[in-house]
């Protein structure tokens, strides 16, 4: 007996409405994304009603719980602190420092790099918070 | 004699190479991007300074809210809670618009306790703000 092979059909016109999807879906993540290097901890920041928009730019200094940080997603100790931003501060003069400190952690962690950020030179340091309650 | 023009081809673009690019710009966007929804709130100003400035001589017409390690606000003595506070600071606004709200938070007190009362103080409508930082001497 022999078997003939259906013929192969052309390629279907429906294949254009699924780029035009993936198309979508791929603006729709550029847009409302935001894409900041993540600290290696988990960072909650406190709530605040008050707080404005958060222009991009500038380096993020991520505070855990416990008072580890991170520089713009690297882990980095006290005394680095300080050299990175003055490297930092050397190419950028007006430099935003954001301080994205876990809402637990305790003000003798987050206050003293204000201190800091203000002595070294920075001249534009902002605190991160949240508008949304997530309990 | 019959010169007969050969058929050319249909010239075909593969969209399957494109619609795999596609995919994978997708799937990066959508693994990197975080989906947070964050704000700030200015710590230091290039024209003023705000935060943790050391202690300095009071000037008149100001208010002092200490947090404690807690976290509970004080005000004149009295424990109050975040909707309190502003209702506080809205009645001293009224009062004397331009007052000096200073806070003064224990070391231990979370970073949460410190935001809350920055937050009542900004719906309250204050305009000078500072937070203290008392430091150990040398």
């Amino acid at each position: 007996m022999k078997l003939s092979r259906p013929p192969r059909a052309a390629q279907s016109e429906t294949i254009i409405a699924l780029i035009d999807v993936v198309f979508f879906l791929l603006v729709f993540f550029m847009l409302i994304g935001r894409m900041d290097a993540t600290a290696p901890f988990e960072v909650r920041p406190p709530m605040a009603q008050s707080g404005r928009d958060m222009p991009a730019g500038g380096v993020t200094l991520a505070v855990a719980a416990d008072g580890s940080l991170a520089l713009d997603g690297d882990e980095v100790s006290t005394q680095d602190l300080a050299t990175a931003l003055t490297s930092q501060l050397a190419q950028q003069p007006d430099l935003r420092l954001r301080i994205n400190a876990h809402r637990a952690t305790e003000l003798r962690h987050v206050l003293p790099y204000v201190t800091q950020a203000e002595q070294l030179g920075v001249r534009d340091v902002v605190l991160v918070v949240t508008p949304e309650r997530d309990e | 004699m019959n010169l007969k023009r050969q058929a050319q081809p249909r010239a075909l673009i593969s969209l399957v190479p494109m619609i795999d690019v596609m995919l994978i710009l997708l799937v990066f966007f959508m693994v990197t991007s975080t989906y947070l929804n964050l704000d700030m709130i200015p710590a230091l100003r290039p024209d003023t300074d705000s935060v943790a400035t050391t202690v300095s001589a009071q000037p008149e017409g100001s208010i002092m809210i200490r947090i404690g390690a807690d976290g509970h606000a004080v005000l004149r003595g009295r424990q109050l809670g975040a909707d309190a506070v502003t209702d506080h600071l809205t009645t001293e606004i009224a009062r004397e618009p331009l007052i000096q709200v200073l806070i003064l938070p224990s070391g231990a007190a979370p970073m949460q306790a410190l935001i809350s009362v920055m937050d009542s103080a900004a719906l309250a409508g204050v305009q000078r703000l500072r937070v203290l930082r008392l430091e150990a001497s040398q």
